[in-house]
Parts: structure tokens; sequence; C-alpha cells
């Protein structure tokens, strides 16, 4: 019933947006029906701890504990978008007659969200997934500039794309289904019809869907419109994008990985993997000579893709947990950085690296999110991103994989040193300009306050039943 | 067997007496559709007929090819003609002299021959026109090749009456996918080869905009005549090759009857009315190319044949 | 109706579905891009028609008419609707590829379809077999390609609901049990993703004057 009324929550809201039509109540409405979203989303977490697997409609719409950490992890950062866009939204350029169609578009496409970890059957599964490219696409167009509407339009041609792909993949992986006696068209039905499914057809299954889907997520090399929408929609939002919704699909893809560890004679790891250490190294080499911060997070954005992508591909249980541990700081932590850059945004009003020197100066509210930011996604210690990746590189070596790992270490430490290197040039520095104060709306330093306490306390102490919900995730995904 | 060599011949007066009339509806259909009253059907033997009478001009800095060329123009369709079916659909006396590849290199001789003899003459539009039209023969060779090659895949041979029993053979040869790609790229191939709308515009009268045309410009008197004849037995003779073979290979005499084989012509001539049709559909909707698109159009025509030819050897 | 016939016939539907994807690849007005997508459709919803017939499935019969409302007639409804007339006129002057390097790339899609498809028919059950499946994989492949070379707007969109054909093309003969209500809902996501398309283009059509998103290349890491 829980998960239901969690999807109802943001139509609802979607609803009194459209027929209201001002800011006020619409920003209401949303903040309370993502306050709900999250209370729900942390009880089905308990539930599914509890009970297993949390069951709305039979074999369609069902929450395990892999579902219920994206269900979590996308009321986290939805709540917080809500928040900081209070404040945002506010000075935005466009004035506030057309926010009602903002927070429309944002409840639709936190609703599609949703809806992607609570159904179980894959074609439904696409169907969401595509809904949230359409509802998200004049999220990043919103700003109605020429720029911003070539990111959009590249955003969704590139996105329906991989969407067409995923959807053929989808078609051939019922046939197999077909081919190994029928059953019911879900991941469990999957995984339990998987040993009698004809290799060649998985196999083409699975690349199809990795390239369609892998489109949505960014991997390399069909990342292209990743930075520029990642960047040209208003950063709340980019939170959003960067922060859950490469996870969510990424969680589609690593669906079908117990799937193909059940059919026997099929070892597509190598793929996995390499795909992942393709994107992580590029991403890592564009981190070097990028010029605008957002830009830089987004391109963060597809290396951390890479590496949960790496650690899936490695396959063992271990492996598994430091997946799902490395979505989980991710998302917190890559949030934290845009709700930062959105700030630094207001404070100078540009996205250019070299325009913002001695941003400590400036606004120190800000530098500091900043600094914390940088550090914690480039994955320095005591941050969280650092321990989710040194669990990553242990289960490797554990495995043996040391090219695999030295590779993972050597970008990680490319893109480590970019992006400090970029951080460092806009907190530290000499002022450019006069340095007038800068207030920060209250909203928005709210979100920042509390998104900082979650890095910093998530890089220290893991409650223990989030370490048990994660726990179970990764044995879900083991199958 | 002298019946044989009898339909033969009968084949090949049938070809000569109604290609000129093929001509004729063609063109007056085109005129009627534009809501104009058009020439006579008959009016391309009246034109024969008048210039077969007129006196010959030829210039004096030609060769012997120059004299040559109209007979050889007018003979290569009618050995094509003895080597398709036509009429009947059973292989009569000549037709195992040479197979599909051997009829269109027959047909390329004429078209070879005429632009050398456009060429022949020094007049500036001769050669003009015999350059293009050897850049429209050379990107309509590989197209000509590939569908040769292809239906001959099928069939095991490369003999017209053997590919046409092939077909007539099975429905799923009839409606496979390659079938119906083989069928489009040969009708882009009959547009460029004939001289047609998109390719060429068969009534332009402005010289530099020829293509076919232009090969026969300083012919007077009998030349005319015969390159005229033999261009309008070209086209006749490819619209067999196409009809018979490809696309409605039904309706030809199977059995040794003269009565049957009677029967057979206005069936062939009723087919190709029925293609007129379809052309003059295609030329009244269509503008002519620019000169560099034609290669866009016959690279489709080609891409769209490959494409028959891998569905085929895949066995799709 | 005998079953091989129909089935002959739905091979003579793939043929066109194929050659109708060659020419939205290299057709150059966006009207006559719009139409042979209309074409397209058309066929897909006649092949599940002659395959439901075939194989005596009523679901096949009803994915057929689900798509033979929604494609051939809602979409371009849609987007008559939205977009302003004038559009419509256009032709791409040039291409980011000219026509006949495009066919020969498109061609060469075709071939590597048809390669990725011989292991999957292998391990399909004999009745499915079908050229469906290689001419569907086929017209994915031509309609990403379309998406790399077009450069007006609403060819750029054909491309994307001609790659959803080339899937369904396949998928009526490889996945002929899918639920219904799964069909349903991906043809009206199908008709969001027009108007979701529709809107996008028609706010760049007011920003920036033409629809031209091939020449929208302000986005490089030289711009702050």
């Amino acid at each position: 019933m829980n998960l239901f009324v969690m999807l109802a929550f943001p139509l609802l809201a979607a609803l009194l947006c459209w027929r209201a039509r001002t800011p006020g109540i619409a920003s209401g409405a949303t903040l309370a029906s993502c306050i709900a979203v999250l209370v729900l989303a942390i009880d089905t977490a308990f539930a599914a701890l509890r009970g297993g697997t949390v069951v709305g409609v039979e074999i369609a719409v069902a929450a395990d504990a892999l579902s219920a950490l994206m269900l979590l992890l996308i009321a986290v950062v939805a709540t917080g978008a809500a928040f900081f866009s209070r404040g945002y939204m506010q000075r935005m350029r466009e004035g506030p007659a057309r926010l009602w169609f903002y927070y429309l578009n944002f409840n639709l496409f936190v609703f599609s969200m949703l809806a992607v970890p609570l159904l179980v059957e894959p074609t439904l599964v696409w169907i969401f997934v595509e809904l949230t490219t359409l509802c998200s696409a004049m999220l990043v167009g919103y700003e109605n500039t020429r720029e911003a509407l070539e990111a959009a339009w590249k955003y969704v041609a590139l996105s329906l794309m991989g969407a067409a792909i995923g959807l053929l993949g989808f078609l051939v992986l019922f046939a197999a289904m077909q081919a190994a006696g029928g059953g019911t068209y879900t991941w469990e039905g999957l995984v339990q019809a998987a040993p009698r499914m004809p290799p060649a057809l998985i196999e083409t299954a699975f690349l199809l869907v990795l390239v369609g889907f892998g489109t949505k997520v960014g991997l390399v090399p069909l990342h292209t419109w990743l930075p520029d929408a990642h960047s040209q929609a208003p950063s709340p939002v980019c939170a959003v994008l960067s922060g859950v919704e490469t996870t969510v699909i990424l969680y589609v893809i690593l669906r079908m990985l117990p799937v193909l560890d059940a059919v026997p004679g099929v070892d597509l790891q190598l793929w996995t993997v390499s795909f992942g250490l393709l994107s992580v190294g590029v991403a890592a080499f564009l981190l070097i000579q990028v010029r605008d911060y957002k830009r830089m997070f987004a391109y963060s954005t597809v290396e951390h893709m890479g590496i949960i992508l790496v650690a899936a591909g490695l396959g063992s249980a271990a492996a598994n947990y430091s997946t799902v541990y490395q979505a989980l700081t991710h998302t917190l932590t890559k949030s934290f950085c845009f709700y930062a850059a959105g700030a630094a945004l207001l404070a100078t009003g540009s996205r250019d690296i070299l325009a913002q020197r001695g941003l400590i100066r400036r606004s120190p509210a800000t530098g500091a999110s900043l600094l914390i930011g940088g550090l914690a996604i480039a994955g320095a210690p005591p941050f969280a991103v650092f321990l989710s990746e040194f669990s990553i590189f242990r289960a490797g070596l554990a495995e043996g994989r040391y090219i695999a790992i030295g590779l993972l270490v050597l970008f990680i430490a490319i893109g480590f040193f970019a992006v400090m290197r970029h951080v460092n040039r806009m907190v530290f520095g000499a002022a450019a300009g006069a340095a007038e104060p800068f207030r920060l709306p209250a909203s928005c330093a709210a979100v920042l306050v509390v998104a900082a306490a979650l890095v910093i306390v998530s890089g220290l102490y893991l409650p223990p039943p989030l370490h048990e919900l994660l726990q179970r995730a990764a044995a879900r995904m083991a199958g | 067997m002298a019946e044989r060599v009898l339909f033969n011949l009968l084949q090949v007066a049938v070809v000569m007496a109604f290609a000129p009339l093929a001509s004729g509806v063609l063109a007056r259909l085109k005129e009627r559709v534009q809501s104009k009253r058009g020439p006579s059907v008959l009016q391309p033997y009246r034109d024969l007929w008048k210039l077969f009478h007129k006196d010959e001009a030829v210039s004096e800095d030609s060769t012997w090819i120059f004299r040559f060329t109209p007979y050889l123009v007018f003979v290569t369709p009618v050995f094509v003609v003895l080597l398709i079916p036509v009429l009947t659909s059973y292989p009569l006396a000549f037709a195992f002299m040479a197979d599909m590849v051997g009829a269109g290199f027959v047909l390329a001789l004429g078209g070879f021959f005429a632009a050398l003899a456009a060429v022949d003459t020094a007049n500036p539009y001769g050669p003009m026109g015999a350059s293009r039209t050897r850049m429209v023969g050379f990107l309509a060779e590989p197209v000509f090749v590939i569908v040769f090659f292809t239906v001959s895949y099928v069939a095991g041979s490369t003999i017209p009456y053997i590919v046409q029993k092939q077909w007539v053979a099975s429905a799923s040869n009839f409606f496979a996918p390659s079938h119906v790609l083989l069928m489009a790229a040969f009708v882009m191939l009959i547009l460029a080869e004939a001289g047609r709308i998109p390719v060429d515009s068969p009534e332009g009268h402005f010289e530099l905009a020829m293509i076919e045309e232009s090969k026969a410009l300083e012919y007077s008197g009998r030349g005319a005549a015969l390159m005229k004849w033999g261009g309008q037995m070209k086209f006749f003779v490819l619209m067999c090759v196409f009809l018979n073979v490809l696309v409605v290979p039904w309706g030809l005499a199977d059995s040794q009857s003269v009565a049957e084989v009677l029967l057979a012509i206005p069936l062939v001539l009723a087919k190709i009315f029925v293609f007129i049709l379809v052309l003059v559909v295609i030329e009244s909707s269509l503008a002519k190319l620019r000169l560099f698109r034609i290669s866009e159009f016959l690279g489709a025509a080609f891409i769209t044949a490959v494409a028959a030819m891998i569905t085929r050897v895949f066995a799709f | 109706m005998d079953p091989t016939l129909l089935l002959a016939v739905n091979a003579l539907a793939g043929g066109l579905f194929l050659l109708c994807a060659f020419g939205i690849v290299t057709m150059r007005q966006v009207r006559g891009c719009l139409n042979l997508f209309i074409a397209q459709s058309l066929l897909l919803a006649a092949s599940a028609f002659l395959l439901g017939a075939a194989f005596d499935s009523w679901h096949l019969v009803g994915v057929g008419i689900v798509n033979l409302i929604a494609k051939p007639f809602v979409i371009p409804w849609i987007l008559r609707r939205m977009l302003h007339e004038e559009i419509y006129a256009r032709r791409e002057i040039d291409q980011a590829v000219n026509i006949p390097t495009s066919l020969l790339a498109a061609l060469a899609l075709v071939i590597l379809g048809y390669f990725l498809t011989l292991p999957i028919l292998e391990a399909l059950d004999p009745a499915s077999r079908l050229g469906n499946v290689a001419i569907g994989f086929a017209g994915l492949f031509l309609g990403a390609f379309t998406l790399a070379v077009r450069r007006e707007a609403v060819p750029l969109l054909i491309g994307v609901l001609a790659m959803e054909n080339g899937a369904f093309f396949a998928g009526i003969a490889m996945s002929r049990n899918l639920p219904f209500i799964v069909e349903l809902a991906i043809a009206s996501d199908g008709l969001i993703l027009v108007f979701v398309v529709g809107v996008l283009t028609r706010m760049l059509h007011r920003r920036v004057g033409s629809t031209d998103v091939g020449a929208l290349a302000a986005l490089k890491e030289g711009e702050p």
C-alpha cells in the first residue's frame, strides 16, 4: 500500500501545481510531497529489512532491498532539491510566473524516477525510464536560453536513441525467456528462468541494454549529452539528475547482472569492467581541461558511474557491497556538490572556473561548501567516497584483478588532481573585483548545512540499519 | 524447332512494330495528365516515316563511326530481343546465345558507339552530352551487375528464361524482401538508362541540359530515324526485361501453339501499358535532378540493389 | 488463409519496411521524411496483422491496431498541430555526411545488423525465425544513423520513432506474447515522446528562429 501512496504524492503535487499556477502553492506542494515520500521511503526500507520484499501488486509493483535503497536515495535528493529550489529559483532570471511549470515538471520527474525501482517488469521499467527523460527535458531547458535548449535537445535526442536500443534489448530478453520455457517476466522470474536461456539471446540482450541504458547513464562514448545537460539545467535539477537519476538508470543495468550470472556459458564481466574503465579514464582526462565548474561535476558523475560499473562487474560479494555503497556515497556527495555549485553561481553569476577566484572571501559558506564538495567527490579521506572506492580496490585485489584495479587507481588519481586544482583555483586566491558580501537565501544555506553534515558524517559512521540495507541490497545483486 | 525460330522472329517483329507505339502512348499520357491534349499515339510512326524520306546531311569532319552508329544502335536492341522472354515463357531458338550479362554488354555497345559518334562531329554539344551519358552509364553499371547477379544467385542461372521460371515457381520467392528491393533498384535503373525524369528530360530542347538526346543531335534523315527507333526499342526492351522477368512473369505463352503466342502479344502490351501509367505518375510528380544529384539517385539504386543481395545471401 | 502465403506477404512488408528506413536516412525534405515514417508505420501494422493471422494470435492483431492508430495518424496529427507549417516545407541543404556516403554507411550498418541477428535466429524456436528480426535490427541501426547525420529537428525525431518501429518490427516476431497492456503503454509513451519533443522544438523555433539543430554547437569545452 505504501508503494502506491509513494507514487501518488508526487502526482498529486503535480496536479496542484498545474491547477494553482502560483509559485507559493507549487513549491509548498512539492516540498510536502517530497517529505511525505521521504518518510514513506524510510518506512519501506525498514519493511524491506524486516520482511524481505514489500509487495504492492504481485509481479508488477514490489520493492526489495535494492529497490528500497534506490527509493531512499531518490527521496533524500528530491527533498533536498525541493528545499534548495525555494531559495534558488527566486533569484533566477526567469521570474516567478513560470515557476509552477518548473515544479510541475519536478514532481513528474520525481514520480517517474520513483516508479523505476518499484516496477519489476522490465518493459514497464523501460516506459518509466523513458518518462524520466521526457519529464526532465523541460527542466534542462528551463532557462530558455539558446545553450539550455541545445543541451535539452542533445539530452532528449541521445536519451531517446538509447531508450530505443534498450527496448530492443528487453524484447530480446523476453524472447530469451520464452525460449527458456516461459515464466513471469519480472526480475525474479528472469533469474529463475536464466539457467535454461540460450546464451546468444541473453548476451545480445545484455549488450543492447548496456549500450542503450548506458547512454542515459552517461557511459563513454555515449556521454556527450551529459556535461551539457547537467550544467545548463538549474542547479537543484542538476543535483537530482547527476546525483540520483543516473544511478537509478544504472540500477536497471545492475538488475540484469544476476540474470547473466545464472546463465551457464556467459561471461560478460570483461565487457562490463572494460566499459566502466573506459568511462572512468575518459572522464578523468576530460576533467583536466574543463573550464566550467558545473561541467566539472558532470564529468565527475561520468567517472563515478564508470566506477560503479567496474565494481559491479567484478562480481564477488564484497564487490557487490562496495557497488551499492559507492552508489550511496556518490548520491549524497554529488547532490551536495551541485548545491554548492548552485550557491557559487548565485554568488558570482558565472559558470567559469577562472571567474570564481577567492570565493572563500566573497562568501565563506559557499567557498567552504565548494571545498568540502570538491574534496569529497574527488575521493579524499576521510570522506565517504574515499571509503567506498577503497572497498572497491580491496574487493578487486581479492579477486586478483590487478590490471583493472591498477587502471582504476590511476584514473581516479588523475581525476583527483584535476578536481583539486580547479577547486583550489575557485576557492582560494585573490578575489577578482569588489568583494561585496553575499547572502545566501535561507533555504539554500539550510540545505547546504544538512547535506554537508550528511557528507561528513557518512564518512565517519554508517548507522547499522543502513549497513544492513546495503548488505541486503548487495545480496539481491547476486541473485 | 522451326516454330521456335518463327516465334523468335515474331518477337523481333513485335518489338520493332510496337516500340514507337509505347513511346507515343507515354508522350500522350504525360501531356494528358498535364491537362493538355497531347500528340496522337501514332505520331512516332509518322515521324519515322518522315525521317526515312528525308535527305541525310553528314558532316565532312566525321568518320565512319558517325555513319556506322545508327545501324548499330538499331541492331543491338534487336539482338537483345532474341535473348529475352517477350512472348513465350520457354527458351526460343537463339535464347542461349548470350545470357543477361551478355545482353547488358550488347546494349552497352550501342550506347558506347552512340557516345563516340556524338564526339565524332566536333559539335560542341555532342561531347558534352556524351560525357554526361557516360557518367550516368558508369554509375548505372554496378546496379545492373548487382541486380543480375542477385537474380541469378536465386535462380542458379543467368539465362533470363530460367530466371523467370524461378520467380514464377514459388510465392515465397516473389514476395521475398530482396525481390521488392530489386524491383525498386531496377525501376530507378530504367529511369536512368532510358533518359526519363528525374534523370533527364526527354522533351527538352535545351542542349546545355541534354543527356540522352544530345547523342542524336547531329543526325538527319535515315540516320535520325534509325537512332530514334533504336532508342525506342531499347526502352521497350528494358521494360520487357523488367516486366517479364522480375515483376509479372505471367501471361506468357506456355505451349508451342501459334494461337497462344499471338494471344500473348496483347497481354504483353497490356503489361507495358500499366507500367507506362506508373512511369507517367513518376515523371509527372518529380522534377529533373540537377546533374550532380544524379550520382545520389544512382547511389541510392546501388544501395538498394546491394541490400537486396545481402538480404538474399543471408536467406531472410 | 494459408500461413505460408501470409508469411510470404509479410516478407514483402519487410522489404518495403527496409526501403522506407533507407529513405528516412536520405530524404532531404522534411515533409517527405514524415511521409516515409507514416508508410513505415503502416507496414509495421500490416506485418502485425499478417503475423497475427498466420499464428492465430489475437494479441498480435491488437498490437497491429494500436500501432495503426497511434503511429500513422495520431503522431503526425500532434506534430502538425504543434509545429508551425513552415517547418515542414524545409529541406536540408547540406548534411554532415553527403548522401552517397551516408547511403554506403547505412548499407554497412544493415550488414552489421544482419550479422548480429544470425546467432539470435539460431537460438529462437523455428516458428519465430522470420526475416522480421533481421529487418527490425537493421531498421533500429538505420534510425540511429539518421540521428547521427540529420540536421533538422523533425527528421531527428522521426529517426527516433523509426528506431522504435524497428525494435517493434523485430519484437512482433520474437516476443509475440508480451502482455498487451505493455504494448499499449509503450504506444502511449510514444505519444508523450512526440508531445514533449514537439514542445521542445517549438521552444527552439521561437528562441533560435530555425529548427536546424545541427547548427547548435555552442556548448564546447572552450565556452564558460
